[in-house]
């Protein structure tokens, strides 16, 4: 599906935060992804696309159409269009696998909510007439990151869809005569322009982590995004090659991080932190305290280290706020987390 | 079965909400549950664990209906036909879940496509309702299920049976379930007549000690880590509960209901000014559950009390205290002076014409705007032409619900996004809702096609390598329907005249409330202001409403009032606005006291602008609103009437906005 190369990810220039974000939510998909915003031109896009090349790999099944690992649901097999793999894997034959890197699902904004969920195979029914699912977007973004571009302008009933089903984790059929349902668990990554609008509340909660990001002010660090995107666009190729080392660094330490966090403990005094934070700020139901607890741990692991700090915490709390403050209606998203609790603290 | 869910006894804190569902499992009679919350506080996670602790039913076997073996005046043509020879078997209750893109086809069932092919009948393949029967229905997000879904839905809650007439068929079944729905208020509100088919409502909120949310999050993270692990260790307790409520099942039928009690629940009913008799009976089923889960032989006055609110909270029509013993859900929230920003924006769904108890659950949500009219609005009114020039610029009023402004529903097909008017869509956009055989824009609806053409397989020539042979007469197309958002214009007076008495802050409050209504509609805006001599736009056609509300809060007042001005900077937007979309609807949103005093020509300003109002009328394609600001004291002009006639506009004062006070006058607007 690719094979165009794409500008490196540890080539981006600042936006730290960003790309912070984004590595955590690679370390652990549990955090439910990162809505990103902030005006048009600040590597919103690319950063996402650039993502691919740092992704882990991961088992699959090979060809299969949900992008399960053997065994991972019977059910989907039972139902499933490839019928040769679906009838070795219910007679417990073994089935082969391929490893490949976790991909990046693009959902554009024009997209049908039948594309989007799945629907009748026209082919097949005409062929066989037979009844059988043609899996949409959400089953190949299974296991991976569904990115959405100007999420806020996404058309309403497929927001609708996608609320369904990252909430639960599963994709749910009932259309067009077909009755089916499949895991689809995907980190969503979304970028929006506030400018063109705000997001519906319950969609923007799914968002584990929320970025701002704005133009870069110094001057010498916008000649050197120039630079790096000028030699990129002269010749690609060798722009990767230049920065593959960098690139295989990451991954490593990535890799590393992903082997820390279920070691990663957390103690008592900080959970209080965690829960006394969020009660500070006024934040809307326990999601905010989980996926704090969350991106701490990953911060952690990610330095290498086997405990949660305070400054984890806070790191973390940054991230995971800002969209779940609760505000008065049509009030601005809060940006700074921190100072919204110095400022209540203060007052109390 | 491969998915796990987080095990029910797992749940910290949310006593309520665990009571509603147990309560529920136990004796369906209940009636089902609505819980509404804010998001991330386990509304969803509660159900499904629910249904891991679900006591069996018994069935009969090869049944696709459920069918209560007990009952043979129901069956299905299969058990009937093999009456005798039944099999039974038990199995555990379905919890069927309703996605939002459901296609009607799905719901009630339709004709069996393979089935179709092979014997060249229509055969009947059950749908949703069918699986529901005798289980459980549930829509996640309920709030946002398609309005020609929830009719079904309700048309068969209502009947406890499914008709379907449609491809061809016509087939009927039992479909008794209990409805279990969660939404999230801030994202719209439900017609209250799906609101009164929920037994129960309860409100979940987000525990505020800091004890119980460090147990959530621990809880959470260990499931996260080792799902399979976390199940195992709360085997034993969920085992229990499971127990627990088998037990309660059984000593049901033993619970003894004393008479003299009754007349306790119709006396909170009636203090409550609740609607109909379903909460009555709801309570009383509900005590005796609560009885048998609590293993008493005799349900008690505490029974009732503790159970009362949960049939109340969304059927009562006023804000009288609930009953005075348990969980004061209720009331803590009306307490609580931090209104989350949802309780606001809701959209008026409740508004529909139909059940007079209307309005009452919103209520929970809406408090700020029961009590608070604005308030400044009945000073006796201040002499005419107050032609101070000062500049000042208001606060934003109170604001409240808006009442509900709706195009009425045409065959006219449209393009657009947004929530506001529903309307057939001619892009290959939008919610699939049924199928056509009428052919216009190749949108081909695949299923309908092949199920028509399914039964005359066997009479059809095969060719070599096409199983089914479809003719011109078999295609049908997809009907689409969306929601689109309406344009809408704001044209404000921001005149001295609207700065006296605290005016302009009401106003103010009331365009906010429109603002926050438009916000949840998604409609496009636009805000045009005239004072002094001129009129300007101050806001040019966009979806940013928060960028409105800014410009609102900065507008200042003062100067004179050259409304004939206004009036045609206005139609200049929408004219460019028509030209681009010839089908669209915009509405105008005309906020001032009427009182002219700067003309453009020669004539004077009052006559001016009703001549102008009069030829704008001659637009049929766009709705004017005039809200009046004067005060309704003993000198009124009623200029803003005037001109609301000129333009053949609807007429609102100031108060009349609110939707708590409009019941009567919605039922007009929406027929």
């Amino acid at each position: 599906m690719m094979k165009r190369p794409v500008f490196p990810f540890v080539a981006i220039v600042g936006q730290e935060k960003m790309k912070l974000a984004l590595i955590l939510n690679v370390i652990n998909p549990t955090l439910s992804g990162v809505l990103i915003r902030g005006e048009k031109g600040t590597a919103k896009s690319t950063a996402v696309r650039a993502l691919a090349d740092i992704l882990p790999a991961i088992e699959v099944v090979q060809d299969c159409p949900f992008q399960l690992y053997p065994g991972e649901d019977l059910e989907v097999c039972r139902g499933c269009p490839q019928i040769e793999c679906s009838r070795r894997v219910l007679n417990h034959e073994p089935i082969p696998t391929v490893t490949r890197k976790i991909w990046v699902v693009e959902l554009p904004v024009g997209a049908t909510e039948d594309r989007v969920v799945g629907t009748m195979d026209l082919e097949h029914a005409l062929k066989k007439g037979e009844k059988q699912i043609e899996p949409g977007l959400l089953a190949a973004a299974h296991r991976g990151i569904l990115y959405v571009d100007e999420v806020n302008l996404l058309d309403d009933h497929v927001v609708d869809v996608l609320l369904d089903s990252a909430g639960m984790g599963v994709n749910t059929i009932e259309r067009e005569g077909v009755s089916f349902s499949h895991p689809a668990r995907f980190t969503l990554v979304g970028t929006m322009n506030p400018e063109e609008g705000e997001l519906r509340p319950q969609l923007l909660d799914r968002f584990g982590l929320c970025v701002h990001i704005a133009g870069i002010t110094d001057p010498a660090l916008r000649v050197t995004i120039m630079e790096r995107r000028l030699a990129y666009d002269e010749n690609p190729e060798a722009f990767c090659q230049q920065w593959e080392e960098a690139s295989r660094q990451l991954v490593a330490q990535i890799e590393t991080a992903r082997q820390f966090y279920p070691r990663v403990t957390i103690g008592q005094p900080l959970l209080y932190e965690i829960a006394s934070y969020c009660l500070d700020v006024g934040v809307d139901g326990h999601r905010g305290d989980i996926v704090i607890l969350k991106a701490a741990k990953t911060l952690a692991a990610f330095a290498g280290r086997l405990a949660v700090t305070k400054e984890d915490i806070d790191t973390a709390a940054e991230l995971a706020l800002p969209h779940r403050v609760r505000r008065q209606p049509l009030q601005d998203i809060v940006v700074d987390v921190r100072s919204r609790r110095q400022q209540v603290q203060g007052t109390a | 079965m491969a998915r796990i869910v987080y095990p029910f006894a797992a749940i910290v804190g949310q006593e309520k909400l665990r009571t509603a569902l147990l309560l529920n499992a136990v004796n369906p009679a209940c009636g089902g549950i609505l819980i509404r919350g804010e998001k991330g506080t386990a509304k969803s996670t509660a159900v499904r664990a629910l249904a891991a602790l679900l006591p069996p039913i018994t069935v009969i076997d090869g049944c696709a209906y459920s069918c209560d073996p007990d009952r043979p005046e129901e069956y299905c043509p299969y058990c009937r036909e093999t009456v005798g020879r039944h099999r039974l078997v038990r199995r555990p209750i379905r919890v069927v879940d309703l996605p939002l893109n459901a296609t009607e086809d799905r719901v009630t069932g339709g004709i069996d496509f393979n089935a179709a092919l092979k014997s060249g009948q229509r055969v009947f393949q059950p749908g949703l309702l069918a699986a529901a029967h005798r289980g459980i229905l549930y829509v996640d997000e309920v709030n946002l299920l398609d309005d020609h879904l929830v009719d079904i839905i309700l048309d068969a809650a209502a009947s406890g049976w499914n008709l379907v007439e449609r491809e061809g068929i016509s087939f009927g079944h039992p479909a008794r379930f209990i409805l279990v729905g969660t939404m999230n208020p801030e994202e719209g509100e439900l017609r209250s007549q799906l609101l009164d088919r929920f037994g129960f409502c309860v409100e979940v909120k987000a525990e505020t000690e800091l004890r119980q949310r460090l147990l959530l999050m621990q809880r959470r993270e260990e499931f996260d880590a080792d799902p399979l692990g976390f199940l195992n260790r709360w085997q034993a307790e969920n085992d229990k509960i499971a127990q627990q409520l088998l037990g309660a099942r059984l000593w049901l039928s033993e619970v003894v209901f004393p008479p003299h009690l009754r007349p306790l629940i119709s006396e909170i009913c009636l203090e409550h000014q609740v609607a109909g008799h379903r909460a009555d009976l709801i309570i009383e089923q509900a005590a005796r559950t609560l009885a048998a889960l609590q293993k008493h032989r005799e349900v008690t006055e505490d029974h009732i009390r503790e159970v009362a609110w949960l049939a109340l909270v969304h059927r009562k029509r006023q804000t009288a205290p609930l009953p005075p013993q348990p969980p004061p859900a209720y009331n803590q929230q009306h307490a609580e002076p931090p209104e989350p920003p949802s309780d606001q924006n809701q959209e008026q769904s409740h508004l529909e014409p139909l059940p007079p108890q209307d309005g009452a659950p919103e209520q929970a949500a809406a408090t700020a705007s029961e009590e608070q009219e604005p308030p400044e609005l009945a000073p006796p009114a201040e002499p005419r032409d107050r032609r101070d020039t000062l500049e000042q610029i208001f606060a934003i009023g109170e604001t409240f619900k808006v009442r509900k402004f709706v195009s009425p529903r045409d065959r006219i097909r449209r393009r657009g996004s947004g929530r506001r008017s529903r309307t057939r869509i001619a892009q290959k956009q939008g919610r699939y809702v049924k199928s056509t055989m009428v052919i216009k824009n190749h949108d081909l609806a695949l299923d309908a096609t092949l199920r028509a053409a399914a039964p005359h397989q066997l009479r059809r020539q095969k060719s070599d390598n096409l199983a089914v042979i479809l003719k011109p007469e078999d295609l049908r197309e997809k009907i689409r329907e969306k929601r689109i958002g309406n344009f809408l214009v704001f044209l404000v007076d921001a005149s001295g005249s609207m700065g006296a008495r605290g005016r302009m802050a009401a106003s103010k409050g009331a365009i906010m409330s429109l603002l926050l209504d438009a916000y949840q509609k998604r409609d496009r805006i636009a805000m045009v202001s005239f004072r002094k001599q001129e009129a300007v736009v101050n806001l040019p056609p966009t979806s940013s409403i928060e960028v409105a509300a800014q410009l609102l809060k900065e507008m200042p007042v003062g100067g004179r009032t050259p409304l004939a001005a206004g009036l045609a900077k206005s139609y200049e937007l929408i004219r460019n606005y028509l030209l681009r979309d010839p089908t669209g609807r915009p509405m105008v949103i005309l906020i001032t006291d009427g009182k002219a005093n700067v003309a453009q020509g020669g004539q004077k300003p009052v006559p001016e602008a009703l001549a102008l109002a009069r030829q704008l009328a001659q637009e049929e394609r766009v709705r004017y609103i005039v809200v009046d600001t004067e005060s309704q004291g003993l000198v009124h002009f009623g200029l803003a009437r005037e001109l609301a006639q000129a333009l053949g506009a609807e007429y609102f004062k100031i108060e009349d906005l609110n939707a708590d006070t409009l019941v009567n006058i919605a039922k007009e607007n929406l027929s």
